[in-house]
């Protein structure tokens, strides 16, 4: 069992899933953008605007989800102990803060035309201004910090401190009146989203998904390379 | 059919912007995401070279991982 999570099977395993994600990547972008530009209907009171969803919600969605995983891990590393993490966090991190700021970005961008606002300091858009700066703070201890022990311990509690905004972010448009409206995709109840909406926007969620995961394997290999490059002459 | 494609109805400017915005994103990351670690493969065969023929050999025997980084290399030029 321990020895499948090897660095060497762990780095043959990458290797295989970037090559996979490779291959059938373009043909699930093509369909969504298809899906996206062309093929699902203008919403009725946003008209056309309301594409801009298709690329504005699985951001924010990975956003909050990659830091959801490095506050697990980083809780999980402090119990265990185990080094693993810590590189899988610093190699997801950049990736969230990417997502956090497209959010933001594609969100003034469909501000604009629904709320005739770039940019309202309500509840769900300053919680995800505050995710972005977790996010920056976060990768400023890898890039500042020498001691790993040190930035293990100050990472982490970074991480710890800002999942106390995962549920403002969340529950934002509800505990407070906001611009923003509130959820339409339930995981629990009914969504009020029409499903030729829905469909397009599962496909550019598995597209995000897909480029995601392709970025954190590119950057998890560099990180296997760099311990290997250090310990090269212990073989 | 292919200006209403375009302009969106009104709402191309903010369609458009978005969605190029993204593209040009990712696509920025995912450059700088493989030049790094091109360069980090690079740099461990830089480091393999100024081994010893013997422990050059033992690190390729022992390691996969250092094999595999060889091989795409080899590839790759």
């Amino acid at each position: 069992m321990f020895k499948f999570f090897s660095s060497t099977n762990i780095y043959l395993l990458i290797q295989r899933l970037i090559k996979f994600i490779n291959s059938i990547f373009f043909l699930i972008l093509i369909i969504g953008l298809t899906f996206a530009l062309v093929l699902s209907p203008p919403d009725y009171l946003q008209g056309d605007a309301v594409r801009i969803m298709y690329v504005h919600v699985p951001s924010a969605w990975i956003a909050l989800a990659c830091f959801s995983v490095i506050t697990l891990l980083s809780v999980l590393n402090f119990i265990f102990k185990i080094k693993n993490f810590y590189f899988i966090n610093k190699s997801i991190a950049p990736i969230g803060l990417l997502f956090t700021c497209l959010a933001i970005v594609t969100g003034s961008l469909w501000g604009q035309p629904t709320w005739g606002t770039w940019w309202a300091w309500d509840a769900r858009l300053t919680s995800m201004i505050a995710l972005m700066l977790f996010y920056i703070l976060y990768i400023l201890t890898f890039k500042f910090l020498s001691k790993e022990e040190l930035i293990i311990k100050i990472s982490s509690i970074i991480a710890i401190i800002g999942s106390i905004n995962l549920p403002i972010i969340k529950y934002s448009v509800e505990w407070w009146t906001t611009l923003h409206q509130p959820a339409s995709i339930k995981i629990t109840g009914s969504s009020s989203i029409h499903p030729e909406m829905l469909l397009p926007l599962m496909v550019m969620l598995l597209v995000f998904l897909l480029y995601a995961a392709l970025i954190f394997l590119m950057k998890y290999k560099t990180e296997i390379i760099r311990i290997k490059k250090k310990n090269i002459k212990r073989y | 059919m292919i200006s209403n494609f375009i302009t969106m109805n009104g709402y191309g400017l903010y369609v458009w912007l978005s969605f190029s915005v993204v593209f040009i994103s990712c696509v920025v990351v995912y450059v700088k995401t493989k030049k790094t670690l091109r360069k980090y493969e690079q740099e461990f065969l830089a480091e393999l070279q100024n081994l010893t023929l013997e422990e050059k050999n033992k690190a390729l025997a022992n390691s996969k991982i250092a094999q595999q980084i060889l091989a795409t290399n080899f590839k790759a030029n």
